[in-house]
């Protein structure tokens, strides 16, 4: 089954003419330099962007799936949130099931998984960044949508809550979940199942990471020679 | 302290409701006692019965209205807005609302039905709803919104001098006017009371709205992305902010602060969660436009207008130094 279509969207200046699709229950890394594309495809497979073409998520046609049913069908984090007001971090995790009635399930969980719980009744607007980034990541593992969409999820993060948020996404996938999150950590996207090359809003190239990321792609898109040497493993205990 | 003041604000602004409500009805030129109150509702005491029912009863009702309806006017627009600083008066939708009460007594149409000019009053607050909805964008900084509030502040008020300074203007249609500009409850009667009595039904859709508009305080893409139907909100908040606060000037003319006051004290006390700040920011702006309109009694007649700028003006100046 596919888990996320795209056919034919575009956004000007951004994204050109592009087709993409990504089997259900997969983990896949979107990569790319700055401006390559990566957060405009991110939004558009969200349906929070118009990019014209069709988007469909586990084969549903996004124009058809009423606003309150994607809430329930896909979870977005964006690379930050500016909070305007002091909710709760609790709160913020509960707003991830608005669209399932408020009826607050799984918010412990998710509290407890990203290391949250002593930060639970803090207002999130006085956080750190990566404290405040932790919060969306558990939004979304609370919203349970079949496809996640995470915009550079590990980019404000320490070595540890890194480390957690890719077991987090490797475990959704296990449970059936399809997760795309873009990167910029080229050594993490050989742990994913496939990667996806953007480069100036062409797709440069779809595939598992070892086909992939060869080092004249690396060359070509990144302007980067790349050595294979072994280096620092980190992991949870 | 805070925690106990959270789980028990409700029962304090109710309890401070109550406690204005009946200061409203006893203090006065005629002072009356609790007893002569509840002998005066009830028609028992004839001299206190007159008072009450024809002065001071629809006064304090117009007060709770319009308290009511400014105040959750102003929750409203910092959620569309996501900025604590938005409010009716300062973005200008009160003086759109106060422009066009003032076309239609200055025009004469006032006078050719009751019902002209709040109609106008809504028309000239959803036209200043517009213009700062285009001036200053969801999510705008506070520079860039309260610049656009000061604009069409300035450009309302040309308007508002243009039609005072139309010389053929007799003398009562200028008082007329002036009352809007300062706004203030003296002679309200129960025709005022019924004017504004739609911010009732107003606030009652308002409240079920609770929940998305404290996702949309999150910003239009995320709340989307939740699951809210960012445009049909958008369009319920904005018509529905606008006709309290255009009914609101409609019955007592042009009253500020009320809408950035209330619902950030409140903000503080309780939170950000509109399922509970709408309702009490409703009780609460009832409240202090009660106190506000109780202090410019006690000190001989002070309107209603001045003395909420009074209180506002410092309150506002300290929430910018404390943004800053």
């Amino acid at each position: 089954m596919i888990g996320l279509k795209l056919e034919d969207v575009s956004v000007a200046g951004r994204l050109n003419s592009l087709n993409l699709e990504v089997e259900a229950g997969k983990l896949v890394g979107l990569i790319g330099p700055n401006g390559s594309g990566k957060s405009t495809l991110l939004s558009v497979a969200a349906g929070l962007l118009p990019g014209g073409g069709t988007v469909e998520w586990n084969g549903d046609n996004l124009d058809e799936i009423d606003p309150l049913e994607r809430g329930r069908k896909a979870a977005w984090v964006p690379q930050d949130a500016l909070f305007s007001f002091g909710f709760s971090v609790r709160s913020v995790l509960a707003h991830g099931r608005f669209a399932h009635g408020d009826d607050g399930r799984g918010i412990d969980e998710a509290l407890e998984r990203m290391d949250l719980i002593s930060l639970a009744d803090r207002p999130v607007n006085e956080l750190s960044g990566g404290e405040r980034h932790r919060v969306l990541l558990a939004r979304a593992m609370v919203t349970n949508a079949p496809l996640h969409l995470w915009d550079e999820p590990l980019g404000p993060l320490d070595p540890r809550h890194a480390l957690k948020v890719l077991a987090l996404a490797d475990d959704l996938k296990r449970s059936g979940h399809t997760v795309i999150m873009s990167l910029h950590d080229l050594r993490v996207a050989y742990y994913l199942d496939e990667v996806v090359v953007l480069s100036q809003g062409d797709l440069k190239a779809v595939g598992r990471p070892h086909d992939v990321l060869t080092p004249e792609l690396l060359l070509e898109v990144f302007g980067v020679k790349a050595d294979f040497v072994s280096s620092l493993i980190l992991k949870l205990p | 302290m805070k925690t106990w003041l959270r789980d028990h604000a409700m029962w304090i602004a109710s309890g401070g409701l109550v406690v204005a409500m009946l200061a409203s009805l006893g203090i006065g030129d005629m002072p009356l006692s609790l007893d002569r109150i509840w002998a005066g509702l009830w028609k028992e005491d004839e001299m206190a019965s007159i008072v009450l029912w024809q002065i001071r009863v629809p006064r304090m009702l117009v007060a709770i209205e319009i308290g009511a309806a400014l105040a959750a006017s102003g929750v409203v627009m910092q959620a569309y807005f996501r900025n604590s600083l938005a409010s009716p008066g300062l973005l200008g939708v009160s003086s759109g609302g106060a422009a066009g009460a003032v076309i239609a007594i200055g025009a004469g149409w006032a006078a050719v039905s009751f019902y002209i000019l709040p109609f106008m009053a809504i028309v000239g607050a959803f036209s200043a709803t517009l213009a700062v909805v285009g001036l200053a964008r969801q999510g705008a900084s506070t520079e860039r919104l309260l610049l656009a509030g000061v604009a069409l502040n300035a450009l309302l008020g040309a308007v508002t001098s243009y039609v005072l300074s139309d010389f053929t203007l007799s003398y009562e249609r200028n008082a007329q006017i002036i009352f809007w500009l300062l706004g203030g409850l003296e002679d309200r009667n129960w025709d005022h009371v019924l004017m504004a009595t739609p911010v009732v039904l107003c606030a009652a859709l308002l409240w079920p709205l609770g929940r998305s508009m404290d996702l949309l305080s999150l910003g239009a893409t995320e709340a989307q992305s939740l699951g809210v139907n960012v445009r049909v909100l958008r369009r319920k908040m904005l018509a529905l902010s606008t006709v309290m606060t255009a009914l609101a000037t409609a019955v007592a003319g042009t009253v500020g602060f009320v809408g950035l006051v209330v619902p950030h004290i409140f903000r503080l006390m309780i939170g950000p969660e509109h399922k509970r700040l709408v309702p009490i920011s409703i009780i609460g702006g009832a409240t202090f436009v009660l106190a506000c309109d109780l202090i410019g009694r006690s000190m001989g007649g002070i309107r209603l207008g001045i003395v909420t700028a009074a209180l506002g003006g410092p309150f506002f100046l300290w929430m910018l130094r404390r943004r800053s």
